[in-house]
């Protein structure tokens, strides 16, 4: 049989994987990066939602003001003890953060990272408006307050019960398979429906906890309107709706550690909370990372549930970074404001990815 | 029910050849399944108006009105997206409070040469009604009703507190007496006196507003914000004295609080004239705590009677005038078609725009009409203004952290004032 080379264009592998990343690449352009940077210009004007949809020109160039107007305010001062209980905890932050990398117990990235963290909390809360002064939109820092204490309990509340669930349902039995797709429905559902759900289950009308707290001779709480109790059950509802994928990050993990490790530790008696604590636990520190970082990027996100159950109230309690934003963005018309509160919740998602990524190597290495 | 309206316009087109002009419409009032087209039975806003749009897509000739899918809480954040992309809908409902925001950067068609010829007559509708739609003297709507809070009164309640005379019930004339008409209530019936939604909707609001305005004051005027005032404080405390004797319930929601009146756990039902049909119909039904039902005018406790009221009104987007002349030619003859059915949307218990609905047999006749006929005398809202929403929204906040959370009045009057200036400076 006769050999003979058809000639075919060749390609470099350079050129190959430039045409198979072109549609990817197009349509990131198109979706993410252009949107990204107009969000950026947008924030540098006064623009007004409709006013420029109907022409064009009806919006001003502002420079940095939206972010003055909604960061700062007027006579801001500085002050060591203007807010000494966050500012206390910043120190004794710092403080540890130095120790514990002196003492070998923290890596460096985890030391920077605590130290970094400890820095913002010693002094961002020091910030205060003077005598006089007052900030230009009193209700921007209280917002960002509310989500982050909204992060700090969705995020351990997730964590905790879903590597509890994992740990429990892992295992071949029927009634754990069960049990496990029971748990994750709850993740498939849109926010409206869980929501709902969980209005229902608060109203203190026809609630179930309403129904329970009667049963057994209390009176039953009104969850949604209460200061004390609505931020608690948007974090309720949150924690039952996100189980579901960190359940399952945690189930991935915990199947991946050893069964050996736990027939050595039955040998020594170890089994049960046990064996969970000495051979589960230390086993998962890379998947708990990986989980809290993804649930603290996707929490600081919180929107639907602040928004439907309890509109931000009681005295704006549950509102939110993104409820306001939207706020600002389509109730206000505008659009310039809203970018600059969306950039700067941009470079604190961003800070926490950086974090992920760089945790992330730190453990391959 | 779209699919199957959709489907049957669908066929309609198949069987006559024709193509029927299509108008997309945005409204706001709930969903209703299953509306038909016979508006003289339906109950209920979505219910009603539903009925009215099925009944002019099957009657009007070479023209399909599709309603779109919008959500109540979030209506105007919507609408003003879909302007914002260049997409909104051919016609859409919308408050009078609403008309600076959209009419100022002339978002709205100007309907004022085009009515006469679409078979409106704008000199058929009442004076405030005209003005709700009217912009810089440019036409800009078709206004649907008056609406305004009414007091919603369980009779039996009432009776047994001995605060029924001749059939009607006796409304305080003063905070004091309201104090004592509660404790009446509460001593013989052990029911609270007044519910409302104070946890939610501004529905609390709108009740501190007629407080505020009954004494002559206001909460802004121009560009200044006059609400840290003793007026406020004064319709404050008249409102939260029963909260603090436990005659009324701050925490009940809406939803709730429409309950606590239907099963007969509160006397007075503070909402709009949109339930009268409902509660009518609920009062009516053996089961209901309700038994007797009467809807009465917003009573005064001040100096002069003043209830909150605003208008729905029908706009089409001013793009559609310059750029589409055949549809907006069709969202016209929709307008018209709703306009002449201002009677069946009375129904719901709001009250008619036009002077010969409101003089006609068929509309006195309707449940309660009668008992709230002071309501459009006294009917106020807060001065024109592009930042309503956000205005309304602080004064929600504020008022309801003085009820629900125990925030001092001085501090959050001082910071609704603070805020509301904010928003007049912008």
């Amino acid at each position: 049989m006769p050999r003979h080379h058809i000639a075919r264009p060749a390609l470099t592998q350079r050129q190959a994987a430039a045409i198979l990343l072109l549609p990817f690449l197009t349509v990131y352009a198109v979706f993410l990066v252009y949107p990204f940077f107009k969000g950026i210009w947008i924030s540098l004007h006064d623009w007004n939602l409709m006013a420029v949809a109907f022409n064009p020109d009806a919006k001003t160039f502002v420079g940095l003001q939206n972010y003055e107007r909604v960061m700062w305010g007027r006579n801001i001062t500085w002050g060591a003890w203007s807010s000494p209980g966050l500012q206390m905890l910043g120190l004794i932050g710092l403080g540890a953060g130095f120790l514990l990398y002196r003492t070998g117990r923290a890596g460096k990235v985890t030391a920077l990272a605590i130290l970094i963290a400890s820095l913002l909390l010693f002094v961002l809360p020091g910030f205060h408006p003077g005598e006089g002064g007052r900030w230009y939109d009193r209700r921007f820092w209280p917002t960002v307050g509310n989500t982050i204490v909204f992060v700090g309990l969705a995020v351990p509340g997730v964590t905790i019960t879903a590597m509890l669930l994992a740990a429990a349902l892992d295992g071949e039995t029927r009634a754990k398979a069960v049990l496990r797709t029971l748990f994750f429905l709850s993740q498939v559902l849109s926010v409206t429906v869980v929501t709902l759900i969980w209005q229902i289950m608060f109203s203190p009308r026809q609630g179930l906890i309403a129904n329970l707290t009667e049963l057994f001779g209390g009176s039953p709480i009104v969850w949604l309107t209460a200061e004390g109790f609505a931020m608690a059950a948007i974090v309720i509802a949150t924690i039952w709706w996100s189980l579901g994928i960190a359940m399952i990050l945690f189930l991935a993990g915990i199947q991946d550690i050893s069964k050996d490790l736990y027939e050595a530790g039955a040998l020594d008696n170890a089994t049960g909370a046990k064996a969970f604590w000495y051979i589960t636990l230390p086993n998962l520190k890379r998947t708990i990372t990986v989980v809290v970082v993804l649930q603290i990027i996707l929490h600081f996100q919180v929107f639907g549930q602040a928004h439907l159950m309890t509109s931000g109230g009681p005295n704006d309690s549950t509102q939110v970074l993104v409820r306001y934003i939207y706020q600002t963005a389509f109730r206000d018309s505008e659009l310039g404001r809203a970018s600059a509160m969306a950039v700067f919740l941009f470079v604190i998602m961003g800070g926490f990815s950086i974090l992920q990524f760089v945790l992330g190597r730190e453990k391959d290495q | 029910m779209k699919h199957m309206i959709l489907g049957a316009s669908a066929l309609a087109v198949l069987a006559t050849g024709a193509v029927a002009q299509e108008v997309t419409l945005g409204r706001f009032f709930g969903d209703c399944e299953n509306a038909g087209t016979d508006t003289k039975v339906t109950v209920g806003e979505a219910c009603i108006i539903q009925s009215i749009i099925n009944a002019a897509d099957a009657q009007l000739d070479g023209i399909s009105v599709s309603t779109l899918p919008t959500d109540w809480g979030n209506y105007y954040d919507q609408i003003k997206a879909t302007y914002a992309g260049g997409t909104p809908p051919n016609v859409h409902v919308m408050h009078r409070h609403r008309v600076p925001e959209f009419a100022s950067i002339g978002a709205l068609a100007d309907l004022t040469d085009d009515l006469a010829a679409a078979g409106i007559d704008p000199s058929d509708w009442e004076a405030a009604a005209l003005e709700a739609v009217t912009y810089n003297d440019r036409i800009v709507g078709v206004p649907m009703d008056f609406h305004a809070n009414l007091w919603h009164v369980n009779m039996d309640l009432m009776e047994a507190a001995g605060l029924v005379e001749n059939g009607a019930p006796v409304l305080p004339s003063s905070p004091e007496e309201l104090l004592e008409h509660a404790r009446a209530v509460k001593q013989t019936t052990g029911q609270d006196y007044l519910a409302a939604d104070f946890a939610q909707f501004p529905i609390g609001v709108r009740v501190a507003l007629a407080l505020i305005w009954q004494q002559g004051s206001n909460i802004f005027e121009g560009d200044t914000a006059t609400i840290d005032t003793p007026e406020a404080r004064n319709a404050i405390s008249a409102i939260t004295q029963l909260f603090d004797a436990g005659l009324a319930n701050a925490q009940l929601n809406y939803a709730d609080s429409q309950q606590a009146f239907l099963n007969g756990e509160a006397a007075i039902l503070v909402n709009g004239t949109w339930v009268v049909d409902f509660y009518s119909a609920e009062a009516a039904k053996d089961d209901q705590g309700l038994n007797r039902y009467f809807a009465a005018d917003f009573p005064t406790l001040f100096d002069e009677g003043a209830t909150w009221a605003d208008s729905h009104m029908w706009a089409i987007p001013a793009p559609l005038k310059a750029n589409d002349a055949d549809t907006y030619a069709a969202a016209l003859q929709v307008l018209a078609f709703i306009n002449d059915h201002n009677i069946d949307w009375a129904r719901t218990g709001h009250m008619a725009v036009r002077s010969s609905v409101l003089a006609s047999a068929e509309y006195a006749a309707l449940p309660h009409r009668d008992e709230y006929t002071g309501t459009a005398d006294i009917a106020r809202d807060t001065p024109p203004s592009v930042r309503y929403g956000a205005i309304q929204d602080v004064l929600n906040r504020e008022l309801q952290a003085i009820w629900l959370t125990g925030k001092s009045v001085d501090a959050a009057l001082a910071d609704a004032e603070a805020d509301v200036q904010d928003l007049l400076d912008r």
